[in-house]
């Protein structure tokens, strides 16, 4: 195969979210998460069929009662995989969910982090998603550091493993350097044209070889799969139901 | 509660914690080679907030959906306005998370009290009405305007029902929907 199949953005990040879903783990979005709803959905309907799933804004996947059992669940290391979106990540992975701007003076309040400054150091593996890549989201640093990547010493932390997925690319954090590393392209799209929407320079992994790696395309089984089990599920466990008869196609 | 400080998991290294006296980074006392964050205690003089039912003993029933009754010990004084009051609510009321009336100073009969968010299952958040008091935030001179209509010149709590149309007594009582 040398061309992607034909998907919706949504689908498009979807399967490359639930890829970083492993078998026999516990794995959770939060609220306002239709796209990691649906990367979980997918990864139980076919890669781990005997993980937890938990969804917040979902009746059917969601077990607790208020928020504090959640993050209880979280502290005790009971938690594996989390999904967190920022409107600002920078080299270090330090990510931003609070305002845009001169912090005592910002041009742009947000909502804040809920819990994330938890989760960050709480949950050993987490996923950073945005759905755009560009230079005011991959930025030098931060303007305000909702959660850092890096601890103070002696700092107790449960966090192992950070990986970024974005439309153009995933990155993982290297603990070593304390840097973002490009690990992998989509299809599609060029280390220029990445380098290009990133604001600040990106370090080849490691294990690249010298060459940026190609993320491996989205299938027709991943897809049919979202298409069929995961959208019905989705409907029929008023999971984001509305947005998944919108968003993903019919098979 | 009653507790001096709670110890936390994560959000050192962050802007969060940055300026903050009431959270700082101390040896775990178990094990010293271990730094934790410690949050200090929030000790609140009062406290206000709304539930569904209140009773004769000043118990009070109030949504799972929060920590009410986290709030409720931790402060000393404690004000609960509810939709309706009842003779006696059972400890294990499923409807809602029941607080003893050894935590409550006052019980205040506030129908639509949560209004214009939700109190399920009285009522739905009235989207409108949120819709008008976010745009109306948006500047001192809209809030202004905003809290001259809609708080001060109805003069009461009953004023406001009357002017949003919100008749008390009749509804009341029965779930909405």
């Amino acid at each position: 195969m040398t061309q992607a199949p034909d998907c919706t953005f949504e689908e498009f990040m979807a399967v490359l979210l639930s890829r970083e879903v492993r078998d026999f783990e516990t794995s959770a979005c939060g609220a306002l998460s239709f796209i990691p709803a649906m990367a979980l959905l997918l990864a139980e309907a076919s890669h781990a069929p005997n993980g937890d799933f938990i969804i917040l804004d979902s009746p059917a996947y969601n077990p607790f009662v208020g928020p504090k059992d959640f993050h209880y669940l979280a502290q005790r290391g009971q938690l594996d995989l989390f999904f967190i979106s920022a409107i600002q990540i920078d080299r270090h992975a330090d990510f931003n969910l609070h305002l845009i701007g001169d912090p005592d003076a910002p041009d742009v309040r947000m909502p804040g982090q809920y819990g994330t400054g938890l989760l960050y150091y709480a949950v050993p593996r987490i996923v950073l998603f945005r759905t755009r890549h560009d230079r005011r989201t991959f930025v030098a640093k931060v303007d305000f550091v909702s959660a850092s990547a890096s601890s103070p010493k002696g700092m107790a932390r449960r966090n192992k493993e950070v990986v970024v997925i974005t439309p153009m690319a995933r990155m993982e954090l290297s603990r070593e350097l304390g840097l973002l590393e490009l690990a992998s392209v989509h299809p599609g799209y060029t280390l220029e044209q990445v380098q290009e929407n990133t604001g600040f320079e990106l370090v080849l992994s490691g294990k690249s070889e010298g060459e940026a790696r190609v993320t491996p395309f989205v299938t027709e089984e991943e897809l049919t799969v979202l298409r069929t089990v995961v959208k019905q599920r989705m409907i029929e466990t008023d999971t984001y139901g509305d947005m998944a008869r919108s968003k993903i196609r019919d098979p | 509660m009653g507790v001096p400080f709670v110890p936390t998991l994560g959000y050192a290294g962050s802007d969060v914690i940055k300026d903050r006296e009431d959270f700082v980074l101390a040896p775990n006392p178990f094990n010293p080679e271990e730094t934790v964050v410690v949050a200090k205690a929030i000790n609140p003089d009062v406290a206000l907030f709304h539930g569904t039912k209140g009773d004769l003993q000043g118990n009070v029933l109030v949504s799972r959906d929060g920590e009410a009754l986290m709030i409720a010990q931790a402060s000393r004084k404690v004000i609960v306005s509810v939709e309706e009051i009842v003779d006696k609510i059972p400890q294990d009321d499923t409807d809602g998370t029941f607080i003893p009336g050894i935590h409550v100073k006052a019980v205040v009969h506030a129908p639509y009290g949560a209004y214009p968010t939700a109190c399920p299952p009285y009522y739905e958040m009235d989207d409108a009405q949120m819709k008008r008091y976010l745009e109306a935030s948006s500047s001192d001179e809209a809030f202004s305007g905003y809290l001259r209509e809609e708080v001060f010149e109805p003069g009461s709590h009953d004023g406001y029902l009357d002017k949003m149309g919100l008749r008390r007594g009749e509804r009341i009582g029965e779930p909405v929907g």
